[in-house]
């Protein structure tokens, strides 16, 4: 299990507040566990293929009966596909929302599961605090939204943006340039960049109040009263803990959400 | 000996900088979802609209909060 640490050479009897030694250790790829060929599998590569695995399996053993009357399984999967399907995709997108409909649920149980990760006992890695894998689904989102613009409004949909025929004419060309950048710029980034850092800042936040509170606890014998300060801040690990649950589902329910959005301003821009 | 002292404070000055950019989110999501708050209440039948919207209103808001939060990590 590998955590963020509060510091090694951190001496809880000296020091009341111990920093990460290293705060980059999230950030870096780990060594790979063993190669195929030129690709390595990490630990990260490994749990990827795990939810792969997961969603397969759910999906797999959640509608292969497809009785008439659900069981509770199927009813969960089941519910989960209708609320992806017609809660997002024909909700935002309308009456051709059922084409995406595939690609939306694939995003919302991929980023679930990932997320899923952050809470789960002996894991307690979400994959999606790799920026790697948020920014490769913006990408996948970005060529989407293009495409479907492209396939509606043939090359009309990039004129269209950089010259917006809804405002006054001297407004267009400043207005053109900001809609250029943030739609095809700054929309796939800060898709990326808003699941990775609601990951990142929960896994600090997780990792450094329960073991820096476990660290205080268990050294009870050598810091006497102070270590009390150790269950204060396990007691609040263990609410942070219950809040990454609300935030980890609602992280993927908005990532599928904009993503929703963004194919549906490109197909009806006028809206 | 001056480069040193800068860079000994650019963690802090870091740290400060989230701080600023964290007013004005909070600020936009509050009203956010006080507007939400209040249209849900004049209109409950309305209130799966609002909600969707109300989701959309925040993540856009909340994006500018999580640059400030990544910034302070690169910076």
């Amino acid at each position: 299990m590998e955590l963020i640490l509060a510091s090694a050479e951190c001496d809880p009897a000296h020091d009341i507040i111990c920093a990460p030694s290293d705060v980059n250790e999230l950030f870096e790829f780990r060594e790979a566990i063993f190669s195929l060929g030129p690709f390595p599998i990490t630990r990260t590569v490994f749990l990827i293929l795990g939810i792969a695995v997961i969603v397969s399996a759910v999906l797999f053993f959640g509608l292969r009966k497809k009785a008439l009357v659900p069981g509770k399984f199927q009813t969960i999967v089941e519910s989960i596909i209708e609320f992806v399907r017609d809660g997002i995709a024909i909700e935002i997108i309308g009456e051709h929302g059922a084409k995406y409909a595939p690609w939306l649920l694939s995003i919302f149980l991929f980023v679930l599961v990932g997320n899923l990760y952050e809470v789960t006992p002996f894991i307690n890695f979400p994959v999606t605090s790799r920026m790697a894998l948020p920014l490769m689904l913006a990408v996948i989102t970005w060529v989407i939204f293009v495409i479907a613009g492209i396939k509606r409004q043939g090359l009309g949909y990039f004129l269209g943006i950089v010259w917006p025929k809804s405002v006054p004419m001297a407004l267009r060309p400043l207005v053109g340039l900001i809609e250029f950048f943030s739609i095809l710029l700054l929309r796939p980034l800060t898709l990326a960049i808003r699941l990775f850092a609601n990951l990142v800042a929960g896994h600090l936040m997780l990792t450094l109040l329960l073991v820096s509170g476990w660290v205080f606890i268990s050294s009870v014998g050598d810091i006497g009263a102070r270590a009390g300060i150790g269950v204060a801040w396990f007691t609040m690990g263990l609410g942070i803990y219950m809040f990454e649950i609300v935030v980890i589902m609602l992280q993927a329910y908005i990532f599928t959400l904009l993503s929703a959005v963004y194919v549906q301003t490109s197909l009806y821009p006028d809206h | 000996m001056e480069l040193e002292a800068a860079e000994a404070l650019k963690g802090a000055i870091a740290l400060v900088g989230y701080g600023l950019a964290a007013i004005g989110p909070g600020i936009g999501i509050g009203i956010v979802a006080g507007s939400a708050i209040e249209a849900m209440a004049r209109q409950p039948e309305a209130a799966g609209i609002a909600r969707t919207t109300m989701f959309l209103g925040i993540a856009f808001t909340e994006a500018l909060a999580l640059i400030g939060f990544v910034l302070f990590f690169i910076a």
